[in-house]
């Protein structure tokens, strides 16, 4: 039997400039949320799979026109949006999920009710939408272990006053992420924590 | 996410309110469609938390982040494990589509090996109720049979203690003498060597006596006692339905369908891929034995043409290398048909060698195979035509001594193959065991003739259809106990065009016809050796064991060599005539072996791997009529009604029809007296349950008054009287009437063989037909099969009308003949069912020309009347009634409905009119729509 094949496309909205951000930071009071939890914060309310929708088709009629939309039109489907994470996965036909892809990532800022500035990563492509969701399980681990270890180096950093070298390179390490834009390239590490958790 | 939906319609929107029609949009729907995928997608579908979740008091934290995050692995997780759930399918659903469902789905042991212990996991799971054969209480019929057990038990408990003690004061006394050799030893061998001298004088087989069944095992003997068992019963209890025990068929437990579903799988194993084979062991073995001259007397006496059994048409059945299938009739005056005999001479072997006045006067032996349902019929005839015969003819009923099974489809002779394996070693790479003395003892005679049948069989490998063979082709041989070679593995075939040439070649010089080999299985010591040598399964698992790993045990001089003979059956008429049969008809192969020596060989058939996948099926009764008449021919004894057997299983037949429509509430049965019979006329033709061949030959009960008829009536018990009042007085007689007893056959009813009907009707109506005296032309009947021309199934009793005579009624017979004109199922267009023909306007694509356009107008205009329309023509009166159909039903290997049925050839003879050769109508039983058909002689 002919089976329709699909792409899952698993999605992280990031907010990196946290300045233009329309919620308020917790930065008055004082930096003690580490940037890897600002840079992954939750979406707003008004951000949706059906507005998310709407911003791949409109980013695909523009980068790609009508014949663009047209292909992707019949299989596109949000299964997954969670705004408590900013995380997605999204369906489309196995032919056309590059549309899709390079839509999302000219993607410079949300829609009109949400209206902010964001970059959308694409963090994995699969066959399946189960693997999908292995992925956004790995992620949403190491994602958890990365804010407990920044949140813990802060506090000490907070605590003690003085930059000691562990909270130095806690904090270099977490410097590093932010600088690097890419927030966990995949090595060989992930991978052993991955296992362990 | 989800489209959004439409809004609904507004109702109220229009002031004039609509006409009411069937399908209101709005109407609440009685039965809300069920949704089948929602349970599906309500799996599917993850949760999600908002993002106020993911704030502590609208504000970042790390906590709220982590909590949201943690939320999220839990949700995917569970949204994983639940999509699988809803996906998976339960054991008791995953069943291979041959098995019945729902048949005990509580029973793990009804599943598949492979799935049970997921069966058994999830039905402790669901806390399905269980029942194990320990723990189930038992019927009131077993709990009977389990008290007399435990008494049985205790008794033979108390006789054993009573021996335990009555033995030792019976050895004390001489206790020491049994422990010395040297005095008790002489006397004993001495008895024994004398008795070793004196031969047991064997038997005398009393000739002339009904055979009786072998005794069973004392645990099975009170289930035997109004019927027998066939050698596989065991196989078979397990695996089909047999006949109730009740309700035995022919005093045989016979199978009569595999629990299996089976219908589909029957036909394709038969034509396409596989094997089916039947346990034919019921079927009657005559013996006759005497002078070549007087048996063949006996034969014409039977009614069997002269011109099969003298001259060169028969030499060669004569000689014992063909089967000849005869129907024979009564010797005295009515000569009432009996039943299709197949018959077998035993080749002799000093043929050539001895002179023609000793070849006249030896002896020779021919077997008779009858059905069981004729065979006393048979029988007394035989004992009667031995008395009077000169030099003297002597009958053995053989019934319980020759079983046989019979097998079909492409796998057939593949799996016969590997469960034969012949005596003789094969000289080549098979002759390790030629230097058995025994195995070339047994034959006198040339050396290198011996095995030429054995050759000849094991190089048949590769034949798909036995009917390729030499027509009804003859084998016999010897061969080895099949459960040394147990399980069996599928054997070499040949693959290279030289292997497969070479088959060609033996098929078509076909050496068996040279050699000179006396046929074993016609020698009654040669029969009873072979039972008595067969070791117990015990010895033959010994024997495997010590056999080297991989390897069949040797053969030893003192296995049993079973005496086997075999003959392809092939279809008696090739194709002629009957649309849609292209493909060649398959033969089948029937075995005849001893009567306890088929239960190996049946083991090794069934559970022989084929080369094309899996395993030879078997069949029941159902099955086997199935695939005879999807080959066109007639099944004794249902579709002879003319014969006694053949109106016996009639009656049993209408019997059951009768009592299942009684059983149905009066709404939901036909009301056979509104049954619209066409020209107004209401009420069915006789009895809607069955084939009423009183009423047909009998005529209506108006014409009752008639002498003939009344003394008919008065003979049969009940006659053509079939008004409602006569049913009624007729269910009555038979409450009160032993329910099995069915009434005599109608006096004068017969059925003609098909050359004589051929030749009856090939007559011009003008010149007076020449007929045998004893023929009742008014009630003779001959055996046909229908195809449908438009569309159509028969059904079995369905009513068979000819066209109305030009001059009675000239109307519905020009309209029925406007069906004819176009609408046949003729070669060029195959019979499309439904969509034969453009009922509605034509497709007009864009792309059609104007004139196809006006074609196809045109031709929708001139279309014949279809069923269920006011210009269909109406079925034509009951003086037009000239027969019923027996058998009828979808035919798969046809591709739609045919039949088989019988007509009286007096109504059809001499009708024929130009261009309508053999036209029948046919309307199914409680019907009343007709349909037009085409009948050939069978």
């Amino acid at each position: 039997m002919v089976r329709i094949k699909h792409r899952y496309l698993l999605v992280n909205i990031l907010y990196p400039d946290a300045k233009h951000s329309q919620l308020a930071p917790a930065k008055k009071s004082g930096d003690n949320v580490p940037y890897t939890v600002q840079f992954r914060r939750p979406s707003p309310d008004q951000m949706n799979g059906g507005l998310l929708m709407r911003l791949i088709r409109d980013g695909v009629v523009e980068l790609f026109g009508d014949h663009g939309s047209g292909k992707i039109a019949g299989s596109l489907q949000v299964k997954y949006f969670s705004s408590a994470t900013s995380t997605a996965i999204i369906r489309v036909s196995r032919e056309h999920y590059r549309l899709v892809w390079s839509a999302l990532t000219f993607t410079t800022r949300l829609p009109r009710p949400v209206d902010q500035p964001c970059v959308i990563q694409v963090v994995r492509v699969s066959g399946t939408i189960r693997k999908a969701e292995e992925e956004a399980i790995r992620r949403a681990r190491l994602s958890i272990r990365r804010a407990e270890a920044a949140a813990k180096s802060a506090s000490v950093s907070i605590a003690g006053t003085a930059s000691t070298t562990p909270t130095a390179v806690a904090a270099g390490e977490d410097d590093f992420d932010m600088i690097n834009g890419i927030e966990d390239p995949d090595e060989p590490g992930d991978m052993d924590d991955d296992d362990d958790g | 996410m989800a489209p959004l939906r439409p809004p609904p319609p507004l109702n109220n929107s229009k002031k004039r309110k609509e006409a009411p029609t069937n399908s209101q949009p709005n109407a609440p729907k009685r039965h809300k469609p069920t949704d089948h995928g929602q349970k599906t997608r309500d799996a599917r579908t993850l949760s999600t938390q908002t993002t106020s979740k993911a704030f502590k008091n609208g504000e970042l934290d790390v906590s709220a982040f982590v909590k949201s995050r943690a939320f999220e692995i839990t949700a995917l997780e569970e949204g994983m494990a639940r999509s699988k759930k809803a996906l998976n399918r339960r054991a008791f659903q995953q069943v291979p589509k041959e098995l019945r469902r729902r048949t005990a789905s509580h029973n793990v042991k009804r599943v598949p090996k492979r799935l049970r212990e997921r069966g058994k996991r999830e039905m402790a799971d669901d806390n399905t109720p269980t029942v194990t054969a320990r723990r189930r209480k038992p019927t009131a019929h077993m709990r009977l049979r389990l008290e007399t057990v435990k008494k049985l038990r205790a008794l033979g408990a108390k006789r054993n203690a009573g021996k335990d003690r009555v033995k030792p004061p019976v050895a004390d006394p001489n206790g020491a003498a049994p422990k010395n050799p040297a005095d008790s030893a002489p006397d004993q061998q001495q008895p024994v060597k004398t008795l070793a001298a004196i031969k047991a004088r064997t038997p005398k087989v009393k000739q002339s006596l009904l055979a009786t069944p072998p005794l069973p095992k004392a645990k099975f003997r009170k289930r035997q006692i109004h019927k027998s068992w066939l050698p596989t019963h065991l196989f078979h209890a397990k695996r089909a339905r047999m006949t109730a025990p009740s309700a035995s068929l022919w005093r045989f437990s016979i199978p009569l369908t595999p629990t299996a579903k089976s219908y589909r799988p029957t036909h394709r194993a038969s034509h396409a891929r596989g094997a089916v084979a039947w346990d034919m062991s019921y079927i009657s073995t005559l013996q006759v034995e005497g002078r070549e001259a007087s048996l063949i007397g006996m034969l014409k006496a039977l009614g069997v043409d002269e011109e099969e059994l003298v001259g060169r048409q028969g030499g060669k059945w004569r000689q014992g290398r063909r089967v000849l299938e005869k129907f024979v009739f009564e010797r005295e005056a009515p000569h009432d048909p009996i039943a299709p005999v197949t018959m077998m001479w035993c080749r002799d072997p000093a043929e050539q060698s001895a002179g023609t006045v000793e070849m006249e006067k030896r002896k020779r032996k021919l077997l008779l195979r009858v059905h069981p349902s004729a065979f006393y019929q048979l029988w007394e005839e035989l004992l009667r035509l031995a008395k009077v015969a000169k030099p003297a003819v002597s009958v053995e009923d053989l019934r319980f001594e020759i079983g046989s099974l019979e097998i079909t489809g492409p796998g057939g002779t593949e799996a016969l193959l590997s469960a034969l394996w012949p005596s003789h070693p094969i000289p080549g790479p098979l002759a390790k065991g030629d230097t058995a003395p025994t195995a070339m003892d047994i034959d006198s005679g040339s050396s290198n003739k011996n095995t030429v049948v054995e050759e000849t069989w094991s190089a048949l490998a590769g034949l798909t259809n036995p009917a390729v063979l030499p027509k009804n082709a003859l084998l016999s041989f010897n061969v080895q106990d099949p459960r040394l070679h147990h399980p069996p593995r599928t054997i070499k075939l040949p693959r290279t065009e030289t292997e497969q040439h070479k088959l060609l070649e033996l098929i078509a010089s076909w050496p068996v016809d040279t050699v000179q080999q006396h046929p074993e299985l016609f020698d009654r010591k040669a029969r009873q050796a072979a039972s008595a040598k067969m070791p117990s399964q015990k010895a033959v698992n010994r024997r495997k064991g010590l056999a080297a790993p991989g390897e069949y045990p040797e053969p030893l001089p003192n296995d049993p060599q079973i005496p086997v003979l075999l003959y392809t059956t092939a279809p008696t008429n090739p194709d002629r005539g009957a649309p849609g049969r292209q493909s060649p008809k398959a033969g089948s192969w029937t075995l005849l072996v001893p009567w306890k020596c088929l239960q190996p060989i049946w083991y090794s058939l069934m559970y022989y791997p084929l080369s094309t996948g899996q395993q030879p099926r078997f069949g029941g009764l159902d099955q086997y009529r199935q695939s005879s008449f999807e080959a066109g021919k007639a099944w004794f004894p249902g579709d002879y009604p003319g014969t006694k057997a053949g109106w016996e299983w009639e009656y049993a037949e209408r019997r059951k029809r009768e009592a299942e429509w009684r059983k149905r509430p009066k709404g939901k049965r036909v009301n056979y007296k509104k049954v619209e019979v066409g020209e107004g006329g209401r009420g069915e033709v006789g009895v809607g349950w069955g084939c009423d061949w009183e009423r047909l030959v009998g005529g209506p009960p108006v014409s009752h008054e008639g002498v003939e008829a009344a003394a008919d009536a008065e003979k049969s018990g009940k006659s053509g009287d079939k008004s409602a009042k006569g049913v009624k007085t007729k269910a009555q007689e038979e409450s009160q009437e032993p329910p099995q007893q069915a009434p005599p056959k109608l006096p004068h009813l017969t059925q003609l063989p098909a050359r004589q009907a051929l030749a009856l009707l090939a007559t011009p109506p003008t010149t007076t037909i020449k007929l045998p005296p004893h023929i009742h032309l008014p009630s003779a009947l001959i055996t046909i099969r229908l195809t449908l021309l438009t569309r159509g199934v028969p059904q079995p009793c369905a009513r068979i009308y000819r066209l109305p005579s030009s001059t009675a009624n000239p109307e519905l017979r020009r309209q029925w003949l406007a069906l004819l004109s176009s609408n046949t199922r003729n070669h060029t267009q195959k019979h499309g069912g439904k969509h034969a023909h453009p009922r509605n306007l034509p497709k007009t694509g864009h792309g059609l020309p104007q004139h196809v356009v006006q074609q196809r107008l045109a031709q929708s205009l001139l279309e014949p009347a279809r069923a269920g329309e006011e210009t269909y023509p109406a079925c034509p009166g009951e003086e037009d009634l000239v027969g019923f159909v027996t058998t009828g039903s979808y035919d798969l290997a046809a591709g739609f409905g045919t039949g088989i049925g019988s007509l009286l050839v007096e109504r059809v003879m001499g009708r024929e009119e130009a261009g309508e050769r053999h036209l029948c109508v046919v309307r199914n039983s409680g019907t009343g729509v007709a349909r037009l058909g085409r009948w050939e002689v069978i």
